[in-house]
């Protein structure tokens, strides 16, 4: 048995209920006559080994209550959008969502890590038909939620390509223009961004 | 930054006078002693600051002034004049002399004349403006604060305009004449209202206090609040 023990397969239906409630949000906002929320959504599992290995470097238990609690994200959406104002609406919907509570977020958009990495971080709580962990039935379920425009992602994808090359050359050079090139992406989001409103009011 | 200075001077004595001085605080010297040789020296190496005297055998200051701007070289010039001449000045500044020294004149003069091009190329030239919590770097058209986002040209320029007169309403004309070039570029109200949007989205972007208020006819106001 893996770290999740029982609950391995359930969390793909809590994920499948998760992107279900998004997409929603996004219908919602169609029929009412506006843009869709997102370009795209993506969801994950934490693979098991990632989360044990996870719940070790943090220090708690390597367990299922651990890995379900302690961590809130083993199930993890990404919300991908065209333009920075999608992502505060989608941000909107789900604080005025009532079928999720918000227990965390996390603006690394206003407060990009050093290494110029941006990103919208959100922990939802919310009630699901099945059994949660703690014995509960409907149970409660954690789930991350990351938000960000097309080129965040890009420039993540490109981040990442770098972090898991373990021998990358210069890596001081990269990490560098790595930075430089995410300030030259945030101001196209602001470009686009002014440019759509310029749009709206013509 | 030790200046490269080219002296075009036939008079022997100057010259060696002027090489000396400018050597002395550590400027790279050549000294040439015709007009010719001027244009050539100036075609195949780099100066800081060409110092051409007027009268000059084989080919004369002013001939070899326009040869070296017609073949694109915008190199500071100070040309070396004899004081009754007037016209000599005038069309030496209207040839692409940046600068000009009458005859007598003091190398205290010269030398204060060549520390203030070297202040004007340094200082003002400026790396790097900071203003409230804003920091603006100039040559990597970026601008910090709070959070850190790329500017393009047009942008790094009006704002840099914008800074160093904080404070002051700027209207459109002045600030579309400052930030692009009137000789090359067309640009009208609606391009400048464009350039202040970003601006004013990029400086929330990077979560600065710094706004810049002003309607879409202008004038526009940087204001730390």
């Amino acid at each position: 048995m893996d770290i999740y023990g029982q609950f391995g397969p359930r969390l793909h239906d809590v994920l499948t209920r998760l992107t279900d409630q998004i997409e929603q949000l996004s219908h919602q906002e169609v029929a009412a006559g506006r843009p869709k929320l997102y370009e795209h959504l993506i969801g994950r599992v934490k693979t098991p080994a990632s989360m044990a290995e996870k719940c070790q470097r943090k220090g708690f238990a390597v367990s299922t209550h651990a890995a379900l609690r302690d961590c809130q994200d083993a199930v993890g959406v990404r919300i991908v959008c065209n333009f920075i104002d999608d992502v505060y609406r989608s941000l909107k919907l789900l604080r005025q969502a009532s079928w999720c509570q918000i227990v965390e977020e996390k603006d690394y958009i206003t407060n990009a890590k050093p290494n110029g990495y941006r990103s919208y971080h959100v922990i939802l709580k919310f009630e699901t038909p099945f059994a949660d962990v703690d014995g509960a039935t409907p149970g409660y379920y954690y789930a991350e939620i990351q938000l960000r425009t097309i080129a965040m992602d890009s420039w993540a994808s490109l981040e990442h390509e770098m972090k898991y090359k373990h021998d990358v050359k210069d890596a001081a050079r990269i990490s560098r223009e790595l930075k430089s090139v995410a300030e030259q992406l945030a101001a196209c989001d602001i470009q686009m961004q002014t440019i759509r409103q310029l749009i709206q009011e013509s | 930054m030790s200046l490269r200075v080219l002296i075009a001077e036939d008079e022997q004595q100057l010259a060696r006078v002027l090489t000396a001085a400018l050597q002395s605080i550590n400027y790279e010297v050549t000294a040439v002693e015709n007009g010719e040789l001027a244009v050539k020296a100036a075609q195949e190496n780099a100066y800081d600051v060409i110092i051409l005297d007027i009268m000059m055998p084989v080919k004369d200051g002013l001939t070899a002034l326009k040869e070296i701007r017609a073949s694109g070289d915008r190199t500071y010039v100070m040309m070396l004049t004899a004081m009754a001449e007037v016209d000599d000045r005038v069309t030496g500044l209207d040839a692409g002399a940046d600068d000009y020294l009458t005859k007598p004149f003091s190398l205290k003069e010269l030398l204060a004349r060549l520390r203030s091009l070297e202040r004007r190329n340094e200082e003002y030239d400026d790396d790097v403006l900071t203003f409230a919590d804003l920091t603006l770097d100039n040559n990597e058209q970026r601008l910090e604060a709070h959070n850190s986002i790329s500017l393009s040209k047009k942008e790094t320029r009006l704002l840099q305009y914008l800074i160093l007169n904080a404070g002051k309403a700027l209207s459109t004309a002045d600030l579309i004449n400052h930030t692009w070039d009137d000789d090359d570029e067309a640009a009208d109200a609606q391009d400048l209202w464009i350039n202040i949007s970003y601006l004013r989205q990029k400086l929330q972007a990077v979560n600065s206090t710094v706004q810049i208020t002003g309607e879409k006819s202008g004038p526009f106001t940087l204001l730390q609040p």
